[in-house]
């Protein structure tokens, strides 16, 4: 175990990302980088930018929340010392989230307002299901839903974003290329630190994987309830595309993930590729643990 | 992030010091060319048996201390009033957590071969003691309470054992110590800045603060004597220790 942890010690999280794949950054991307003007100047768009980026920060909020928590319960100092990074990886991505939200124009004094306002009430069930396990000191159950769950969650989430913004939007592709690399560590971690603590208390399985049937049951209808929700802005980025390749005669673009072409995907085939990305991973991650998958009702 | 601090309006400057990013330029000015807390050059010196033991011992110490930190400033961050207190408590966790890791990485260093078990071993009492007590703060979600007990009580009493240490230690301690003293000095100015602002808007908590001084400040100078005797600092010159805690704490605003 101490050979496998010392890959996630501090000194080499030091090395790999603030002075490694961070440096030169500012809030994760080029300090000359910044969001398009067809996204600034038209309200359909920014919007939905605006209401994707606050399911982003509720996500970093509560894995900020369940990292630093599970730091406590931490059945030794090498996992405390990894926790730590991780405390301190969540928190930069709730602050470069939040950066984007007042990059979109949200006002200081306005956002937890229009986080409220516009944050999806199964995110926030999500959460509640992770966070209640952490507060109660559960380290395997804690690190399985916030690495192995949310953190999956969030690297499919990511890297289906990343594809729709590369060249659409570098400066939040760029940004979200560093929360990517940093969830892949996190992952990581869960897969192969819970495996043998797995192995020393196999009663907690049966409680692990009701988590994991209850916090897929709210992904999914976090999914279904966000791509009903974008319907317009997608026509309206459909419609301001078209009319670009009407004036230059490009080809359309492609946006490729996961073998799909994402540029000609509907909204409700886009969910449907998100949705069983996400829980196919699960499946495969929870298998390499002796955890069985529970299949979540559907929303 | 080349913005002058001190020309900013109160809440921008919260929300730069407290950053992320703000944390990152502050620490690689210092820890750029360092491996595990000092430069990979600096020579190991030769230490008497005797006094290697001793620095064993002090060390064993400083990792339960920044352990406490960990534990701590982890736990505070669940119930951190705003986003900017709780992402500045999310770099002083990585900071806490690199000591430890830095410290550990020392006794290694010195032949350690099982520094958790050594830890637990060469723990001393008082400082299980003042350890258990700032994580019961903690746990009781009291925020005024447990920012005093760990960026003003637990930061103060790190920062003067640290600097006198320092001045008396072989490079390599030295230089990591020096690094750690580095970033109390940030986590107190945080302790400090947040309790100064709650205390004019509601004074009527720093008697329940005095009264957790009064608690804790025995157990503060206890490990400090039992921490002089193992580094062999001469028995006059042990008081001074005691008064540099003190009059940090003071400057916060915390009389005995």
């Amino acid at each position: 175990m101490s050979d496998f942890l010392s890959a996630y010690s501090i000194q080499n999280w030091l090395e790999s990302c603030p002075q490694g794949y961070l440096e030169g950054t500012t809030f994760g991307h080029a300090s000359s980088e910044s969001e398009p003007a067809s996204i600034l100047e038209n309200p359909i768009l920014r919007e939905d930018a605006i209401r994707g980026t606050v399911q982003l920060v509720v996500g970093e909020r509560a894995a900020l929340a369940a990292s630093s928590g599970l730091i406590n319960a931490a059945p030794d100092e090498a996992s405390k010392r990894f926790l730590a990074t991780q405390t301190i990886d969540e928190a930069r991505h709730v602050e470069i989230f939040t950066q984007r939200l007042f990059d979109l124009g949200v006002k200081k004094t306005e956002l937890e307002d229009v986080i409220k306002a516009m944050a999806s009430p199964h995110l926030v069930a999500f959460a509640g299901v992770l966070l209640e396990k952490v507060d109660k000191k559960d380290f395997v159950a804690g690190v399985v839903g916030q690495n192995i769950v949310l953190e999956g969650l969030a690297f499919s989430v990511f890297e289906m974003q990343h594809a729709v913004n590369k060249e659409m939007n570098p400066k939040f592709a760029h940004t979200l290329a560093g929360t990517i690399a940093d969830e892949r560590r996190h992952v990581g971690f869960g897969e192969n630190r819970i495996g043998s603590l797995l192995k020393e208390e196999p009663h907690k399985k049966p409680a692990i994987e009701k988590m994991q049937k209850d916090m897929s049951y709210h992904i999914l209808a976090t999914f279904a309830d966000a791509f009903r929700r974008n319907t317009k802005a997608f026509e309206e980025e459909q419609r301001i595309g078209d009319r670009q390749r009407e004036l230059t005669g490009a080809a359309p673009g492609k946006m490729e993930w996961q073998g799909a072409n994402l540029a000609d995907l509907a909204p409700a085939e886009m969910e449907q590729l998100l949705a069983s990305t996400v829980l196919r991973e699960f499946k495969i991650r929870l298998d390499r643990l002796g955890l069985e998958y529970q299949t979540p009702a559907a929303p | 992030m080349s913005r002058e601090v001190h020309t900013l309006a109160p809440d921008e400057f919260l929300d730069e010091v407290h950053s992320f990013e703000f944390w990152f330029h502050s620490i690689q000015g210092y820890l750029a060319d360092a491996e595990y807390g000092h430069r990979p050059g600096t020579p190991e010196s030769e230490l008497p048996p005797d006094r290697r033991e001793r620095l064993i011992t002090v060390l064993c110490n400083y990792c339960i201390g920044e352990t406490a930190a960990l534990d701590g400033a982890s736990g505070l961050i669940g119930f951190a009033p705003n986003r900017q207190a709780k992402i500045f408590l999310a770099t002083q966790v990585v900071d806490e957590a690199r000591h430890l890791e830095v410290l550990i990485h020392r006794l290694a260093e010195l032949g350690v071969k099982d520094p958790e078990a050594e830890i637990q071993r060469r723990a001393t009492r008082s400082l299980q003691a003042f350890r258990r007590r700032l994580l019961e703060l903690v746990a009781g979600k009291d925020w005024e309470a447990g920012i005093f007990a760990q960026n003003v009580i637990l930061e103060a009493m790190e920062f003067a054992a640290f600097q006198t240490h320092a001045r008396n230690a072989d490079p390599i301690t030295r230089e990591l110590l020096e690094g750690i003293i580095k970033d109390e000095r940030r986590h107190m100015g945080f302790g400090e800045n947040d309790l100064g602002r709650r205390l004019s808007a509601t004074p009527h908590v720093r008697a329940r603060l005095q009264q957790i001084k009064r608690e804790l400040d025995p157990l503060v100078l206890e490990t400090f004597e039992e921490m002089l005797a193992e580094l062999d600092v001469p028995r006059e010159e042990r008081p001074e220790l005691g008064r540099n805690y003190l009059e940090t704490v003071e400057r916060l605003g915390f009389t005995s």
